[in-house]
């Protein structure tokens, strides 16, 4: 669906590239995670695929097998619309701009509104909606002329647990439903529950990208968190201390870069002494800690 | 409906959304032309029973000067005021704004007036006095002087004196406004109404302004751009909800002239019977009026500035284009400045039908400047819009 080829963008008097020599893949049907710190150049990627900006050098492709140009929306970080209409005068606008004829609006309003859960509040002047409203009539606007390629950038920033949940559901129906999507946050929880691929943006430049599972088991934690029903008695803590190099805290035993195979064989000595596991934590990884690991902790802009 | 019918349903539902702002677009120049109307009636009106005093202080004696003090006591407008004190305490006083002006017959008046080399009467008048009625008693100083030199010289003295330029000596004038202008005096209504009016259009630059600039702050605008729209049809979108609203204005602000300043006290606006050339008029200073707007509402990047600049901006328009003061009492310069401002043109524009009793033939002069101001206005909006965008 996206095909960017060794795009390079430069803002006017900037020091250096926003977005240098970057190529990026999107299938179609994707829900694609766009992660990034400050200032990587989520944003400006998006401003590109919407054709707000131009790329300074490299080709930007966007389309599929079906079409060549396929109806993109974006659901920007702003509350784009306008709050001295209603939702309903917010919708018949923006539907208006997409060339929706009269006839095709009332079900175009009707299906977004239902999408967003808007129904009691068509008739509520946006102004007045709360932060999550808001954001649910942010996403309706962009899903008005049902896109074949959804651009969202930070759709969920600033609200309460239960919109944001069912931000996500809408989304994840709207992929279901077939439409591509790129999703950018700086909610790690919330891309690792959503998306199935990602890419992590760094200083305008593409620092990993594929499918999430992938890259989590490749940067698997290694590091073993036992919790036993009760401290290890002198034996039971000679005979883990022989398998791999490990400490003892009370009943919680750490063990770090622990192999498979020494696992295997702490457990089965854990077992052997009779004592039960009430807590086990090993080979976890997080987008987080995936993301921290490849942009490092230091502070951006 | 097609793209610019929803831009513009939007742009109406907004406006009249944001009634604090239509109430002020409205009533603000209703309340100058009442207000200006009102309060410029004396100084436009002969009739009007208001007297702008002064001090008249005489050195001299005999049958001139007893005359000529006959005469200024008789000024119809003007008060002699009693003066008790020296000249320096009573130039004080007109200095201070107490009182308008100080007029001064220097010893031996009478005596020198039917010589080549006359003695000149003395006006001193205060700083903010208003330029028309200083014109005025300038002009009426004058009258009564040139009747008493021609009443005193005689036969071949006229001419003798007239060669000397004698006659340009008889009044010294201690003023910045030195300017007169041939021609009548519009009245206090005529000239407010349309003035006003013209000054309260090209404020519709801050609802304008404000509202696109909230629009690319808010992201709408982007947004707009990403789904596509032309920023041309953004411009048309935008112009013609704002078009309507300054005709309506319009609108209400002749039935003010014409109906509520009569009923508070004020002259009646005469409308003249060209409605064509004032239709056309107020199509092409709207047209004229949004365009500046648009003009503005995209070179600034706050409301902060867009109120700041419309204002200060409108205001230099304004006194430039013979909306506070009238253009022939200016200095030069300005004068010469004021054949620039669009404000002007329209000012003459409606002048030509309400004053002149000229029709489109006599309008489309200024019409068409107010055409090509739009125009160009409209065209610098689209490229800036274009290099922005390419920026």
């Amino acid at each position: 669906m996206i095909d960017v080829e060794a795009v390079t963008f430069r803002y006017p008097g900037a020091a250096r590239d926003a977005l240098h020599e970057l190529s990026l893949q999107v299938p179609p049907g994707c829900l694609f995670g766009l992660l990034g710190p400050n200032g990587s150049g989520k944003t400006t990627l998006i401003s590109l695929l919407t054709g707000l900006m131009r790329p300074s050098a490299g080709n930007l492709h966007i389309g599929n097998a079906r079409h060549a140009s396929p109806r993109i929306a974006v659901v920007p970080q702003e509350y784009a619309f306008y709050p001295r209409l209603s939702v309903t005068e917010n919708l018949r606008f923006f539907a208006g701009m997409h060339g929706l004829n009269t006839t095709s609006h009332p079900p175009a309003i009707a299906r977004v509104v239902a999408a967003t859960g808007l129904e009691d509040f068509r008739h509520i002047r946006a102004a007045r909606l709360s932060g999550g409203l808001k954001r649910r009539l942010n996403l309706a606007i962009g899903l008005l002329n049902e896109p074949e390629l959804l651009l969202l950038d930070e759709p969920t920033v600033g609200i309460d647990p239960q919109s944001r949940s069912f931000i996500l559901d809408s989304i994840r129906a709207v992929n279901a439903a077939g439409t591509t999507v790129v999703y950018t946050s700086h909610y790690m929880e919330e891309v690792e529950a959503l998306c199935t691929r990602i890419g992590v943006l760094d200083q305008g430049q593409l620092i990993a990208c594929g499918e999430l599972q992938d890259l989590l088991r490749q940067n698997r934690n290694a590091t073993l968190m036992l919790d036993l029903d009760a401290p290890p008695d002198a034996a039971l803590r000679d005979a883990l201390v022989q398998l791999a190099p490990l400490t003892i805290d009370g009943s919680v035993i750490r063990a770090r870069a622990l192999p498979h195979n020494a696992l295997d064989a702490l457990l089965a000595c854990v077992r052997a002494h009779g004592v039960g596991i009430a807590r086990l934590q090993y080979g976890q990884s997080n987008l987080e800690t995936l993301f921290l690991s490849l942009t490092g902790r230091g502070l951006r802009d | 409906m097609s793209r610019i019918g929803h831009l513009a349903a939007k742009e109406t539902l907004l406006l009249l959304r944001d009634w604090h702002a239509l109430l002020l677009l409205f009533l603000m120049p209703a309340a100058f032309i009442l207000v200006m109307s009102l309060a410029l009636q004396g100084q436009f009106s002969a009739r009007s029973g208001v007297h702008i005093d002064f001090y008249l202080l005489s050195h001299d004696s005999g049958a001139t000067n007893a005359k000529l003090l006959h005469e200024l006591r008789s000024l119809r407008g003007f008060r002699v005021l009693p003066a008790s004190a020296d000249a320096d305490q009573l130039a004080a006083r007109v200095r201070a704004g107490k009182v308008q002006f100080l007029v001064t017959i220097p010893a031996g008046f009478g005596a020198a007036l039917a010589t080549a080399m006359p003695k000149p009467v003395d006006i001193v008048a205060t700083p903010d006095v208003p330029p028309a009625v200083y014109q005025l008693f300038q002009a009426r100083l004058r009258a009564t002087l040139a009747r008493l030199y021609l009443t005193r010289a005689g036969g071949p003295a006229i001419a003798t004196a007239i060669k000397a330029g004698a006659a340009d000596k008889l009044l010294s004038a201690h003023t910045l406004y030195g300017r007169g202008h041939a021609g009548k005096l519009p009245s206090s209504v005529q000239q407010n109404v349309p003035a006003w009016l013209l000054f309260a259009m090209f404020f519709i630059a801050i609802p304008l302004s404000t509202t696109w600039v909230a629009e690319r702050q808010q992201g709408t605008y982007a947004r707009l751009l990403g789904m596509g729209i032309k920023p041309a049809t953004l411009l048309i979108g935008k112009l013609i909800p704002y078009l309507v609203l300054n005709l309506v204005q319009v609108v209400l602000m002749l039935l003010v002239g014409v109906y509520l300043v009569p009923l508070l006290g004020g002259g009646q606006l005469t409308l003249g019977h060209a409605w064509g050339a004032l239709a056309l008029m107020a199509i092409v200073a709207s047209l004229a009026a949004v365009s500046y707007a648009l003009l503005v509402a995209n070179l600034v990047s706050t409301s902060e500035q867009a109120t700041i600049f419309t204002g200060v901006a409108n205001l230099l328009m304004a006194a430039v284009g013979g909306i506070m003061v009238p253009v022939f009492i200016m200095p030069h310069a300005l004068q010469t400045l004021s054949h620039y401002s669009p404000m002007q043109w329209g000012l003459q524009g409606f002048l030509d039908i309400f004053l002149r009793g000229g029709g489109i033939g006599m309008a489309w002069n200024e019409a068409a400047k107010l055409v090509v101001f739009a125009f160009t206005c409209l065209l610098a909006t689209g490229l800036w819009m274009h290099w922005r965008r390419a920026k």
